[in-house]
């Protein structure tokens, strides 16, 4: 009687190991808990109390998972104001990205990948090749890129018109000043000081992610020949990308 | 009416187009824009092209002036949305077609190989707007004080920008 408790109560704990070692989700945890609790109760009958001590350790520790997972869930959820703070970040870059496509490239490097993690340098690359090869600005194309990334098709969305609304409002007001006194106003000292900047930025951007990408001779000569080509030869990106790609796809075919 | 959809299908044309991104697609807005529909004088058309730049975002802002021009606050919601309209779906099916074929060996190492050749593109880009702008003391200071704090300190590069900007607005 007491042999086939403890077999029961072993198949038990055994079941909840395996349900364990699965991918965590709601449902696995809920199993796990239910199979553990039922073994230790089974222990307990025959008066086992090390087994049952070890499980209810196991139990412990189940618990904690759950309440972190639960923790997680409430901080994705449905905090709005998590999530106006998310996008607002593209607000953000979309006021400030004055100096060009290269600045507002370099700030969005910073913000997604930097400083929120949001995306890898390996996503946020592979974001640019899809810019570089598509039409379309490239920095928007990574906007555009993340939002999806995130939230699917409503992310791609709010990110995108978010990212756009600055400039479109600025334009409109610089639109409605120019109906009204045919002027343009005079940049030129201001840009050239931005201009400075935004190689400095550019430059740390290119070095930080080639010190990550760069793994062997193979990456570093395909660095050098899309230098060398856009520098020299002058083809537009499309060709530079597309080209370079290719030559991927065969030099790593071995892995 | 007819001329928001005339509005909406030029824009939505140039938006396809625009491979490249920036100032390559600029003769082609030209032709349309000027030539064909006379909605705006080359002088008025260059203008749109500089306040385009001005702006923080892409140089395709400059549909919204365009769209204003000809047809107020509707006709510039129009033209923006045309011009960044055929880009975005394009971006979108392709992030979803990339999740999907993610295991694919092929594509794996097509990535692998182009996004190397982003990051030499990159520091090409870096050279090239450091030759046209590090031109006396002032900037290459400018650009070394950025390139510094960036790598060794870590600085958000939001406030760099916002000093450079306010250098150029002094001197």
């Amino acid at each position: 009687m007491e042999q086939n408790i403890r077999k029961q109560a072993d198949e038990l704990y055994k079941r909840g190991l395996l349900v364990f070692n699965q991918p965590i989700t709601k449902e696995t945890l809920k199993l796990v808990t239910e199979l553990w609790q039922e073994a230790l109760k089974l222990y307990r009958k025959i008066g086992d109390e090390s087994k049952a001590r070890e499980i209810e350790k196991s139990l412990i520790n189940l618990y904690k998972k759950k309440a972190i997972k639960m923790e997680r869930k409430k901080e994705q959820g449905n905090n709005i104001l998590t999530k106006f703070v998310n996008w607002g970040l593209f607000f953000k870059i979309g006021c400030l990205g004055f100096g060009g496509p290269m600045a507002v490239f370099s700030l969005l490097e910073n913000e997604l990948v930097q400083r929120r993690k949001i995306l890898t340098d390996k996503d946020f690359l592979e974001g640019a090749v899809l810019g570089d090869i598509l039409p379309g600005p490239v920095t928007m194309d990574i906007v555009t890129y993340t939002g999806y990334k995130l939230k699917k098709w409503s992310g791609a969305i709010s990110s995108t018109l978010i990212f756009i609304l600055p400039s479109f409002i600025l334009m409109i007001i610089l639109a409605m000043l120019y109906d009204k006194y045919k002027i343009t106003p005079k940049i030129e000292t201001i840009f050239e000081c931005l201009g400075a900047a935004v190689t400095g930025l550019i430059v740390s951007v290119g070095l930080r992610l080639g010190e990550k990408e760069i793994k062997d001779y193979r990456g570093a000569g395909i660095l050098i020949w899309a230098f060398i080509s856009s520098l020299i030869f002058k083809f537009d990106i499309l060709t530079v990308v597309g080209l370079a790609g290719i030559a991927g796809t065969l030099l790593y075919i071995r892995g | 009416m007819n001329i928001l959809l005339k509005l909406s299908w030029v824009f939505l044309k140039i938006g396809t187009f625009s491979f490249g991104g920036g100032m390559v697609i600029i003769p082609l807005v030209e032709r349309d824009v000027v030539m064909k529909y006379g909605w705006l004088t080359k002088r008025e058309f260059i203008d749109a092209v500089t306040l385009g730049q001005i702006t923080p975002g892409p140089v395709v802002i400059s549909a919204t002036f365009i769209g204003y021009k000809v047809y107020g606050i509707l006709g510039a919601i129009v033209s923006t949305i045309s011009v960044i309209l055929p880009s975005f779906v394009m971006i979108c099916l392709a992030t979803q077609a990339i999740k999907k074929f993610h295991e694919n060996k092929l594509l794996a190492n097509f990535f692998r190989g182009a996004r190397v050749a982003v990051i030499g593109m990159i520091l090409q880009a870096g050279l090239s707007i450091g030759k046209s702008s590090l031109i006396d003391f002032k900037t290459i200071f400018i650009a070394g004080i950025a390139l510094i704090s960036l790598l060794k300190y870590k600085l958000n590069p939001i406030w760099i920008l916002l000093g450079a900007g306010i250098v150029g607005l002094v001197s």
